[in-house]
């Protein structure tokens, strides 16, 4: 058993290594992802070990990258794209929701798209409401797509491999403040994958169940880890990939504990975490419900600039503890 | 052969003590029929009249117009020619069984029923928020959550308040009762020698097939019964307790109509309600535990019936039937016969 810590952008980098290695039809395009090493540096030395025919440099347009690379996935390679930030791809979202997603369908099966689309996501680093959103919900809402939003460095490496070897079009959401932050687990060395669609236990607890996706789940990690010292247990389930969403672990959570709380960075509005709570309120285990659903969500505002306002505009550790201290107090 | 039956003051609302006798409708020596206004009473919420339980003759007046008489003390004494089993669930005091044999005992046929009064539950919330397994666990204990005080946020059910809820203090009375009656009942049977019979059907049939098929195989064997008629008394669960209505020769009756009487007697005893010429004459009980999806229940024999028999669960096509014997009156072969005729009548 490996016992390294990566950090997600050296998690990150290592599967696209093992993908480059395995397959010669995987490349890598993007603004500033070659010489640069990427805007958070996480194809870093690639370009210097794989060269240029494989990490290519591009002009800035969004909507170019993510149709190039549509159109190489079409012609039998694997193309990785990087997005900067993630809100730029609004740019790019006709070749993503129109072209990627439906192709497949148009033609009656007979292409697919095995294209990755790798962003970073999310605030906490003062980069204002046009470079700090969370925009899982656009894409889990576009049927044809994948959607991983991977928590930790050990997952990020094995889910990217799995999506790079999906015949389907694959968004890869990840955590720009988990870039720079070693996991709580080792990473396993060499071509470890993890299935795309199966929701991960976290931990197990009696009293709790709680939903989150990407950093929501080390924060609601760490707000498990103190309540366990008073005594109240909580199982914490991250679905991992959103699209396809596994609820078979939440319905038999739910059914243990009794009570769920669901946390989620981007705005409450339409989020992507609803749909956890739709689909567990028409499920049968929703007689087993002895509390209300929490729903801790972002504000339904632009992330603000001011760093004060752009913390209190997301759930941060002490709103998660609150609530959950105050469903499990409140609902016996 | 008669019974002394003493109608007393019936308790009508949970915080009723006492009744004031308003005025009897009848006179010493009146030949009266089940339902049947016998006297009026008043209490601080309601006036009501009290009817008879059964036909018979008023043998004497107890109380007076304008007394004031305590829940459960006799108002007046009527002579009955079928025995009732009367319990008064309401009373503070212990079962009574209020029977007197005042002529001598011919063999009794008597079916324990838990008899039937509204309750008045004291309603707490008329529109019930409760959390989803609150309803979930109040349905399951029949626990009715309007009488269910809300302890949770912005006046919510909680489980702590369904697991805290006493049950209707009336139907923990009548389920008291019912135990009392069942353990009597258990009394009388121990000692008997008993054998039990279980066969699969793989067939369909409803409470009114089976009844009529089982009468059917009855008759055919009047060596076994201690009477001329054949009663089958079904096993009915409630929130009140257990009900027993019997089903007087059912293989008698067109099975429409059997089905019919079956249909709405289920639904009144599931109300608290059975009517009163159905509660005796059983010579013969059937439990069905289907219901429960349980395949099987500990052989009983209720006071003088030869015969009892279950209806259990095996899969969605086929049962499990049961018979108990009372082998003072026939032998295993006799049991083993009755069960090969009625699964094959099936």
């Amino acid at each position: 058993m490996s016992d390294r810590m990566l950090t997600m952008a050296e998690a990150v980098r290592e599967a696209m290594s093992i993908a480059f290695d395995e397959r010669p039809e995987v490349f890598l395009l993007g603004e500033d992802v070659g010489i640069y090493g990427g805007a958070f540096g996480v194809s870093g030395d690639m370009y210097h070990r794989y060269g240029s025919e494989r990490v290519l440099d591009t002009p800035i347009a969004e909507l170019g990258i993510v149709g190039a690379a549509v159109g190489a996935a079409l012609s039998g390679m694997r193309p990785i794209v990087e997005i900067q930030f993630s809100d730029f791809t609004a740019q790019a979202m006709d070749q993503i929701a129109n072209q990627a997603a439906k192709i497949h369908f148009m033609l009656g099966g007979a292409l697919h798209v095995p294209m990755v689309l790798r962003t970073p996501q999310g605030s906490g680093t003062g980069a204002a409401a046009q470079h700090s959103q969370n925009l899982e919900p656009w894409f889990a809402s576009v049927p044809g797509l994948k959607v991983v939003v991977p928590s930790n460095p050990a997952d990020a490496k094995g889910l990217l491999l799995s999506a790079i070897d999906d015949p389907n079009p694959a968004i890869f959401l990840e955590h720009k403040l988990l870039y720079k932050i070693p996991g709580r687990d080792p990473v396993p060395e060499g071509a470890t994958r993890i299935p795309l669609g199966v929701s991960k236990v976290v931990r197990e607890g009696k009293d709790l169940t709680i939903v989150a996706t990407g950093i929501m789940v080390n924060k609601s990690w760490e707000v498990a880890e103190k309540l366990a010292a008073d005594g109240i247990t909580i199982t914490l389930i991250d679905p991992r990939t959103i699209s396809p969403l596994d609820m078979g672990p939440v319905f038999e959570s739910v059914e243990k504990t009794g009570r769920l709380m669901v946390v989620q960075e981007g705005p409450a509005q339409a989020g992507f975490i609803n749909e956890v709570i739709a689909q567990l309120a028409g499920s049968s285990s929703f007689g087993s419900l002895i509390a209300p659903i929490k729903r801790l969500a972002g504000m339904n505002i632009p992330i603000p600039y001011a760093p004060q306002l752009e913390k209190a505009a997301v759930p941060q550790f002490d709103d998660i503890e609150a609530a959950a201290r105050e469903i499990v107090k409140n609902w016996r | 052969m008669s019974f002394k039956y003493p109608v007393v003051m019936p308790k009508m609302s949970m915080t009723m003590e006492t009744g004031e006798l308003i005025n009897f409708h009848v006179a010493v020596g009146d030949q009266v029929k089940s339902g049947d206004v016998l006297f009026e009473v008043m209490t601080d919420k309601i006036d009501m009249e009290v009817e008879a339980p059964a036909d018979g003759v008023i043998e004497s007046l107890v109380a007076n117009p304008g007394d004031v008489v305590e829940i459960g003390k006799p108002v007046l004494i009527m002579l009955t020619e079928t025995e009732v089993m009367a319990f008064d669930f309401g009373a503070e005091d212990e079962p009574v069984a209020a029977v007197e044999v005042i002529t001598a005992p011919a063999p009794a046929i008597t079916t324990p029923v838990a008899p039937v009064a509204p309750v008045a539950p004291v309603i707490l919330n008329e529109t019930v928020k409760a959390v989803p397994k609150a309803r979930v666990e109040a349905a399951n204990r029949g626990i009715d959550l309007r009488t269910v005080r809300a302890t949770g946020p912005d006046r919510t059910i909680t489980m702590a308040d369904v697991n805290g809820a006493q049950l209707d203090p009336a139907i923990a009375k009548r389920q008291a009762a019912n135990k009392a009656l069942i353990a009597k009942g258990i009394e009388m049977t121990r000692g008997i020698a008993q054998a039990s019979f279980t066969r699969s059907v793989n067939a369909n049939f409803d409470h009114a097939t089976f009844m009529a098929a089982w009468a059917k195989v009855l008759r055919n064997r009047p060596d076994l019964a201690a009477h001329e008629h054949i009663g089958v008394a079904l096993i009915i669960e409630s929130k009140y307790g257990s009900a027993l209505p019997v089903f007087r020769d059912p293989d008698q009756l067109k099975i429409a109509d059997l089905a019919a009487l079956v249909a709405s007697t289920t639904d009144a005893a599931k109300n608290g309600k059975v009517p009163v010429a159905m509660l005796s004459g059983a010579t013969t009980t059937v439990f069905d535990l289907t219901t429960y999806s349980m395949s099987s229940a500990t052989p009983f024999l209720f006071p003088n019936q030869v015969t009892s028999v279950t209806i259990g669960y095996e899969s969605a096509t086929t049962k499990i039937v049961s018979l108990t014997i009372d082998l003072n009156f026939c032998d295993f072969y006799d049991g083993a016969l009755l069960l090969d005729a009625l699964v094959a009548s099936l």
